[in-house]
């Protein structure tokens, strides 16, 4: 019970009759900013009269108590909030595997893409023959040193 | 906007500390409970009622962010959206006039006092019900009540005076109140 806003309205029997009617006799309840006004009408006999009857009804809902939560209910409550944070942690665990995956794939396919840009062609050693190709290489005409 | 008192309990929670756990079942249990017996009139149903407000806590306590309000009024607002769910479920639903006596049958002794209060309270308009449980038995400022109901003040007040006019009619014909 605290707070409201800062200026409340005057108080006088209206506005003290509702706000007994709304929030009971007990002053704690009232709004806060109206507190102050109303403890000094409640010294009044018509504010004594009405905070008596609006207190009738306070003293009946006092005697509706109900019981605190079991042990049961309580641990229930626990167990299900174990298996939360269990399956919250196995989540992250899976997250944290999943961006590490990626980032070692990302690296290795940024990796083979640098070795492909930066590594210089080397002509190959041998060459695979295709069909036109014969295994005494250039089939065109000789020219024979002795003709000339 | 005043600090939020739960509000860091609320993170460590959200981050799966087990201790914090512990304590905001501690420090919430008891008024979730109270809230939902009170809503109802079931002691069953409010239970299954408050293990269904933790596992929303829990799967939203990573994520939760104060905005418009305190948390404490945000579980306020579940646990009472968790009870009209079951409240229509059970086609309860009462005008806001004045509804028909539960029980007509005398008052036997003074231990059936609470019971009849009990029964009065359930058979006023839910939303007059709820302005009273927040704001006498959960000890909600007005501005707090009245933003967990997500109404003005103004209408607050007039569902908290009609509610206890209903209350005193209902106890006064079963002559438990003048």
């Amino acid at each position: 019970m605290a707070e409201d806003i800062e200026d409340g309205p005057a108080m006088d029997v209206k506005r003290f009759a509702a706000l007994a009617e709304a929030y009971g006799g007990d002053l704690r309840r009232w709004p806060q900013a109206e507190r102050q006004a109303a403890s000094a009408f409640a010294s009044s006999e018509t504010g004594q009269a009405i905070s008596r009857k609006a207190a009738t009804l306070d003293a009946l809902l006092d005697r509706y108590s109900v019981p605190h939560p079991g042990r049961a209910l309580h641990d229930t409550i626990l167990r299900v909030a174990d298996r939360h944070i269990v399956r919250r942690r196995r989540q992250r665990f899976w997250w944290l595997g999943l961006g590490l995956a990626g980032i070692g794939l990302a690296g290795a396919i940024a990796g083979l893409a640098l070795v492909t840009v930066v590594t210089p062609e080397v002509p190959p050693d041998h060459y695979v023959l295709d069909a036109n190709a014969t295994a005494f290489g250039d089939a065109g005409p000789e020219t024979i040193e002795e003709d000339l | 906007m005043s600090a939020d008192p739960d509000e860091e309990l609320v993170r460590r929670v959200g981050a799966g500390d087990p201790a914090a756990v512990q304590t905001l079942v501690a420090r919430k249990l008891p008024r979730i409970l109270s809230l939902a017996v009170r809503m109802l009139g079931d002691a069953a149903e409010a239970e299954d009622v408050a293990q269904e407000t933790f596992v929303r806590i829990w799967r939203h306590a990573s994520s939760w962010r104060r905005g418009n309000a305190r948390f404490d009024s945000w579980i306020h607002r579940v646990t009472l959206n968790l009870c009209y769910d079951r409240l229509r479920r059970r086609r309860e639903l009462v005008t806001d006039d004045l509804p028909d006596m539960v029980d007509p049958a005398p008052l036997p002794d003074a231990r059936e006092e609470p019971r009849r209060i009990e029964q009065a309270l359930q058979a006023i308009a839910p939303r007059q019900r709820e302005a009273i449980i927040l704001v006498y038995y959960q000890e909600m400022s007005n501005i707090e009540a009245a933003a967990t109901l997500e109404i003005s003040v103004d209408a607050l007040e007039s569902l908290l005076s009609r509610g206890r006019r209903a209350l005193h009619m209902i106890l006064a014909r079963d002559g438990v109140h003048d």
